[in-house]
């Protein structure tokens, strides 16, 4: 088992629009796989149109594994299931900080899902929070969507600070640029220099209004579109990185 | 409420009419409906039908390959094929999840189109209030060959985590008049093979009669025989086809064992007529020999290549493509004898010699009225002794020779405990074969290398000396050198192989099997 995380302190960076374009291109390569919604907007959840059991909340999400099994919903595509947010999620913070070990929790709560989903995606709110740290703890990999902006790249060093005060694995940490815009000097300059740099990964994100149109479709991209620019950046940044998670 | 996520099968009558069921304000569901679709459903097995006795089902539609599990419906990998072909190999499929599935079904016999049967389908998916899909429903007519009305099937595909949404769906299904009732998936593909006019058949290459120890051995054997003759009778009919090598390989076994069973059961039949078609099948056996050889080459070809460095692999071909050729012509020959009058004959005379109950005078064979069980025991501990006595006089190095011979005495020894095996306790004999097997093995794999070097070299010394042939003639060399080191290193093993064989517990095996009419 695999587990990735769409991870960000910013909020609105494109980390949903990751999950689900990554998840969706990776349930076609290596079936099945398996999408966490985590952020009790449900932004995930909305785009495959799935909403949670009515008897789901954060509660049984803390319970873990076999709760957490009973409530995977199949998505309108082979090989890829989702288990929804639930809007009690906005008190999984609380709720964490009275278990013995938060950071750990995660991991454990989704162990026996291992023979089941070779690949399982997290798609993380903003900020950074006891779920978030447990978060790092359960994930192979932190993918980290960026604005190519100062200020994206800012927040990118303060993750990485926090990992190494925190001693955590910053191996695991790859950020990649999105909605980039060539117009935007600022993005050329930023893009330039990093891309493909230490924890950076080489595909770029383009900025592409038919990703803001998947609230529309209410699908993943690159299952309607699948010959938008950005639609073909994501199924190239998947090969990049499924390429780095077999090794 | 319903967490399993095999497909639920209905039959229904062909008046039955989804939508309508769909229809009406208080519905929470609404259909979305695929194009209507004409499939013709083609279904494979291997000839021996391992895909059905291992509960697999193995079906093309819609231009894709699938492979199901017959007891409920699970689709266990499909692959796209568009081609349309007659018969394939797992090792042809290039999707890795059916292949490896296939190949645990059969590496080497081929899936062969036992039928095909027209369909109609029409497909839905059934939608809640937000248009996420929570089932899926496919509608399918199976048109028979025969006079008889069509068979309408419905399969209710689950969507995990919609349990209940199923459950209501189900419901709703049944409660049409035109329901007729709930099925599985064995029953919609027994429906599909009787459309196509196909049963499963039972085929075992290896006698699978019931003997009675009490019967004369002049009895037994020419049962034993006889079905012996009827796997040579299936397989002779399909060799000149050309599907799989094992038609070919089962055909000279059931030969190999006619002429084991000739030759150990003395004083049962006249001696001159013994004689003879102890001769003829070895004569008929002979004409296959070449034909095996090159099966063995093309199967492993694969693996020769790999034995050699990478830069040496192409040079290697022309040997194939050669063998190829030859292949085509011997096989060409031997069809052609297999259908000739002198062969037909030669069988005939084979079957009434067979078929004749008559006992023959017991002055020229003294043994027909003996006990089946007495035979035996007596001709297995006799075989079985050999095998021990050759085995432990094999030198320290073990010499080609008396490895060639001491293959030949356990064979003999395998075919007898085949041959009796209904006489005796199946699991003692099952033991013991799997410790005679050890050494089976070892000793296979020595002399199939050496023949295979043996050729090799043959066909090395043909080879005209022109610089063209040089990389061909190196590449060559290099796999007679590298099938040597396999087989010296199998050698060496041959002394621990036999040492699993030829112990106290295996000893004790054979006693508790033949104390059975001691
Ligand atoms: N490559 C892109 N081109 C254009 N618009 C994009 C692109 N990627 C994402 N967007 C849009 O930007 C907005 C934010 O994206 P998204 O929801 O994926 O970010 P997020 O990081 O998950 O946000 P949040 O922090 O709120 O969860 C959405 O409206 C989305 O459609
Ligand atoms: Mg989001």
């Amino acid at each position: 088992m695999k587990t990735i995380a769409l991870y960000s302190i910013k909020g609105g960076v494109g980390k949903t629009a990751s999950a689900v374009n990554l998840a969706y291109l990776s349930s076609l390569a290596a079936p099945p796989t398996l999408i966490c919604d985590l952020d009790p907007q449900g932004a995930s959840s909305f785009y495959f149109r799935i909403v949670p059991n009515k008897k789901y909340s954060s509660k049984k999400f803390l319970k873990g594994n076999k709760k957490i099994y009973d409530n995977i919903k199949g998505t309108d595509y082979d090989n890829l299931d989702l288990l929804p947010a639930d809007f009690s999620y906005r008190n999984l913070d609380i709720e964490l900080q009275e278990e013995k070990k938060p950071q750990k929790k995660l991991k454990s709560n989704i162990q026996e899902l291992n023979t089941e989903y070779p690949y399982i995606f997290f798609d993380c709110p903003p900020n950074l929070t006891l779920l978030s740290e447990s978060v790092f703890t359960a994930s192979d990999f932190i993918l980290v969507p960026l604005i190519p902006t100062t200020l994206s790249l800012r927040t990118f060093e303060q993750l990485l600070a926090f990992f190494k005060t925190n001693k955590l694995d910053t191996s695991k940490i790859r950020g990649f640029f999105t909605m980039f815009e060539r117009r935007k000097a600022m993005h050329r300059d930023i893009v330039e220099e990093y891309c493909g740099k230490k924890r950076f990964l080489n595909r770029i994100i383009p900025y592409n209004s038919e990703v803001e149109k998947m609230g529309i479709y209410r699908a993943p991209l690159n299952a309607v579109r699948p010959n938008a620019p950005a639609a073909i950046a994501y199924k190239e940044l998947w090969e990049e990185l499924s390429n780095e998670i077999d090794r | 409420m319903n967490t399993s996520l095999d497909p639920l099968f209905f039959f229904v009558s062909d008046t039955f009419d989804l939508p309508l069921l769909f229809k009406g304000k208080h519905i929470p569901f609404s259909l979305q409906a695929a194009p209507q679709k004409n499939e013709t459903i083609r279904f494979f097995d291997t000839f021996d039908w391992k895909g059905w006795s291992q509960k697999k089902a193995i079906v093309h539609y819609g231009s894709r390959l699938r492979i199901v599990e017959i007891k409920n419906g699970r689709e266990l990998g499909s692959a796209s094929l568009r081609k349309k072909p007659q018969n394939f190999f797992a090792g042809n499929i290039a999707e890795k999840t059916i292949a490896s599935r296939l190949l645990d079904i059969s590496k080497l016999r081929a899936f062969i189109c036992f039928g095909t049967v027209e369909t109609e389908v029409k497909r839905w998916r059934v939608l809640d209030e937000n248009q996420k899909t929570v089932a899926s429903i496919e509608l399918r007519s199976i048109q028979s060959n025969s006079e008889e009305p069509a068979t309408i099937a419905l399969k209710l595909s689950p969507i995990r985590g919609y349990g209940k949404e199923l459950e209501t769906i189900a419901e709703r299904l049944q409660q049409s008049s035109d329901y007729k009732e709930k099925s599985n998936f064995l029953d919609f593909y027994t429906a599909v093979l009787a459309a196509t006019g196909t049963t499963p058949a039972y085929y075992s290459p290896k006698p699978s009669l019931k003997l009675k120890p009490g019967n004369t051995i002049h009895e037994s054997a020419r049962q034993l025989l006889l079905s012996t003759l009827e796997v040579i009778h299936i397989n002779e009919q399909w060799i000149p086809q050309n599907i799989d090598t094992e038609f070919l390989h089962d055909y000279r076994v059931a030969i190999r064992r006619t002429r084991s069973i000739l030759a150990q059961l003395k004083g049962i039949f006249p001696h001159e007529e013994l004689y003879r078609y102890k001769q003829a099948f070895r004569e008929l056996g002979k004409r296959t020999n070449n034909l095996r050889d090159q099966d063995v080459y093309l199967i492993q070809a694969k693996k020769f290549k790999d034995l050699l460095p990478v830069t040496m692999r192409d040079s290697l071909d022309p040997f194939f493509a050669d063998l190829r050729n030859r292949h085509r012509k011997e096989l060409r020959n031997f069809s052609r004898y297999l259908g000739s009058e002198k062969y037909r004959h030669f069988m005939k005379e084979w079957e009434s010699f067979l078929k004749n109950e008559t006992l023959p005078d017991s002055k020229t064979t003294p043994d027909a009225e003996k006990k089946t069980s007495e035979v035996a025991v007596s001709t297995i501990q006799k075989a079985w002794k050999k095998v021990i006595r050759h085995g432990r006089s094999v030198s320290r190095i073990a010499t080609d020779t008396e490895l060639h011979a001491l293959r030949l005495d356990c064979k003999k020894l395998r075919y007898l405990l085949e041959f009796y095996a209904s006489l005796f306790p199946a699991k003692t004999l099952l033991n013991i074969v799997r410790q005679l097997k050890t050494l089976q093995d070892n000793l296979g794999t020595f002399v199939d290398l050496s023949v295979q070097q043996n050729y090799l070299n043959d066909y090395l010394s043909h080879l005209e000396s022109t610089t063209h042939n040089i990389p061909f003639a190196a590449s060559l060399g290099g796999l007679v050198t590298a099938l040597h080191h396999e087989r010296e290193n199998v050698r060496s093993h041959f002394h621990s192989a036999f040492d699993v064989f030829d112990k106290p517990e295996t000893e004790a095996l054979f006693n508790q099997l033949l104390n059975k009419y001691r």
